[in-house]
């Protein structure tokens, strides 16, 4: 069984086994005997791999399961490739500026059929309180501008979307 | 003329921390909670919670006219307003004197003077207090970017009637001067309704000091002494603690002295912090006055033993300070981390997401002032603040290392916040010796923010093995298939 695992924006794809006796986690830097044991409080529990034997707590969210250890705390982003592959959009990245955190729209500077050049500021935003400029990451012509001054916009919203590049 | 019913017209933490003084002092109490607000500790220690309304929940606890009548409708005959929102507002103040109900603070014609940052510069000036270089728009607007440049490079632009580090802009450049000051008013004009701006000196590498002040409006003022606020990002502190170690003996007292004075001359009711920029010379200026609680309190509260809530409501039943100047001394030292949900890897950017888990430190010498509860749900309708852990040692080295178990301890899972970045700070050896300025965490970043050791492979684990499904895919799967696997590198 697969997984995608994500870590501070690093993907790393690993497949867990069960040799009869133990959990096996193949990772591309190789294959790693683990287990992991409830401890006594909410959300605790022993972890036994490469050879440390580690208290960690940890909650699992719907996308990413979070885990303090050693005094840190990390987010585990979690992907089944197989939902992956089904659900994948046709935009590449760098066409879509996608809102950071939920927002506020305070000036639009662009509009669509617009030619426009990389670093050109497309729009302004504000969230918690604070003002962001948000560029044109390459050259390209304005497609979409979803929203307008004054409009709320969610995380992830898709604030602007450029034409796709004609190669 | 005491205190029988108090309305804490607050959220989140300090609503909570206020709360419960007023409990321990037999006085029956309320709190606000916007409709669409998740339940915090505040409202479980309040004997009644008051459902306000508004267009955002922001909007609600900005809204004079409802908390008032919401203040009038339960019986309340005192209101406390916490920090932010309406305690630095004079209609407010007016509108609860109209009412015949207590403002727990000054009066509204203090707030007024001090509120405006450029009347109170003037005021502190003209009674022969420091200030810093400066130019005011308002003096001659037609001059304002000419007297600008004159106050000389690098600059500070700010909005008159702000707080907050917002609309707050630093310019080194002759060039970049006429711009910056755009932006500054539009950020003021959205933030506080008001473009107005003022330019002062930026002084290269200060401390920020700040002195807790207290009055009861007969004359009659005291200091708390000093706070250390110099560990700030964008212009926000995240770490205070006292007593500073940059001052010596006599320039703490000069300093604490000069906040006295300077409430004095107001004739200062209340509780209020004076606060400074402190240069690498030694010299200090007037910054700015406020005029209410202060986010970090709590550290003055560890190291004199006076809780400053309770004397705030003393002050405001006309009971008069609890203290005079020669009760009040520093034992030990206090520092207080500011607990955010943000990525402080991502410029900060505020976070949100379900608490999942949280389990907040305890122990000898460590409080946590919390407005959050287990299972909440941090959204963007608030400030990024979560809670406050603060801790005391007998000395600074002690407090230091009191925090890092704390801070290290300090398990919210669910929404990243910036514990790790906390600890970062504590760690760095220019924290340890005290050596730091306003622009600390600028000039460290890449230290602070720098990856911990590679432990990828154990998360990966922790995640594999807590994902219910995938395990129960996995012992399913006979050993055959298993073997065949689909593993494909």
């Amino acid at each position: 069984m697969r997984r995608i695992f994500q870590i501070d924006g690093t993907e790393t794809e690993c497949w867990l086994s069960h040799d009869g006796s133990r959990f096996l986690l193949n990772t591309p830097d190789g294959e790693i005997p683990c287990r992991l044991d409830p401890a006594g409080v909410p959300g605790g529990y022993v972890l036994r791999a490469r050879g440390r034997v580690q208290d960690v707590r940890l909650a699992v969210g719907p996308d990413a399961t979070f885990v303090h250890m050693n005094g840190r705390t990390y987010a585990v982003g979690r992907v089944d490739p197989a939902e992956r592959l089904a659900g994948r959009d046709s935009g590449t990245a760098d066409d879509r500026i996608v809102a950071p955190m939920p927002g506020v729209v305070v000036s639009v500077k662009a509009k669509p059929g617009d030619h426009v050049k990389e670093g050109q500021l497309l729009l302004v935003i504000e969230s918690m309180k604070l003002e962001t400029s948000l560029i044109a990451p390459r050259d390209g012509v304005v497609a979409e501008m979803p929203f307008a001054t004054g409009d709320s916009f969610g995380l992830k919203a898709t604030l602007a979307l450029l034409a796709p590049q004609e190669e | 003329m005491g205190i029988s019913k108090l309305l804490v017209a607050n959220r989140g933490e300090i609503a909570a921390r206020v709360l419960r003084t007023a409990r321990v002092k037999g006085i029956k109490t309320a709190v606000l909670r916007h409709s669409s607000e998740q339940e915090g500790p505040a409202h479980l220690i309040a004997d009644e919670v008051v459902t306000i309304e508004g267009s955002t929940p922001v909007a609600a606890y900005l809204d004079i006219a409802q908390i008032v009548g919401a203040a009038q409708r339960i019986g309340a005959d005192a209101v406390h307003p916490g920090y932010g929102f309406l305690s630095e507002n004079a209609a407010f103040v007016a509108a609860l004197e109209q009412a015949g109900i207590t403002f727990v603070g000054p009066t509204s014609g203090v707030i007024d003077l001090m509120g405006d940052k450029i009347r109170a510069r003037a005021f502190v000036e003209e009674r022969g207090f420091l200030v810093a270089p400066s130019a005011i728009e308002d003096d001659d607007p037609a001059t304002f970017v000419e007297r600008a440049r004159a106050v000389g490079y690098p600059l500070l632009i700010k909005p008159s009637a702000g707080g907050g580090g917002k609309g707050m802009r630093i310019v080194r450049e002759d060039s970049t001067l006429e711009s910056e000051i755009e932006t500054a008013r539009r950020e003021g004009e959205r933030y506080f309704g008001d473009g107005r701006l003022f330019v002062e000196r930026y002084i290269e590498r200060p401390r920020h000091i700040e002195v807790q002040v207290m009055g009861d409006g007969q004359g009659n003022v005291v200091h708390f002494w000093e706070r250390e606020c110099s560990i700030q990002r964008r212009f926000q502190k995240i770490i205070e603690e006292t007593p500073s170690p940059a001052l010596s003996a006599e320039q703490r007292n000069e300093i604490c002295e000069t906040a006295a004075g300077i409430a004095r001359a107001v004739n200062y009711r209340g509780a209020g912090t004076v606060e400074f920029i402190y240069a690498r010379d030694g010299s200090f200026y007037f910054l700015e006055m406020n005029t209410r609680l202060q986010v970090e309190h709590p550290v003055t509260e560890m190291v004199t033993g006076f809780d400053l809530v309770a004397e705030q409501l003393r002050i405001a039943a006309g009971e008069g300070l609890s203290a005079t100047q020669a009760d009040i001394a520093q034992n030990g030292h206090s520092i207080e981390l500011r607990i955010c949900a943000e990525d402080a890897t991502h410029d900060f950017r505020p976070a949100i997401g379900d608490i999942l888990l949280l389990d907040e430190p305890r122990g000898e010498g460590v409080r946590v002032d919390s407005g959050i509860l287990d299972g909440g749900k941090v959204t963007t309708d608030f400030d990024p603040m979560l809670s406050k852990l603060i801790v005391h040692g007998p000395d600074r080295a002690e407090a230091i290392a009191r925090a890092r178990r704390a801070v290290q301890n300090y398990v919210v899972l669910g929404v990243t916040t910036n514990t790790g970045y906390l600890d970062a700070i504590l760690a760095h050896p220019d924290f340890a010796s005290g050596d730091v300025s306003t622009g600390f965490l600028a000039e460290q970043a890449e230290v602070l923010t720098a990856p911990g050791e590679d432990v990828s492979d154990l998360l990966m684990a922790v995640a594999a093995l807590s994902d219910e499904r995938l395990v129960a895919d996995v012992l399913q799967i006979p050993e055959m298939h298993r073997k065949m696997g689909g593993w494909r590198n």
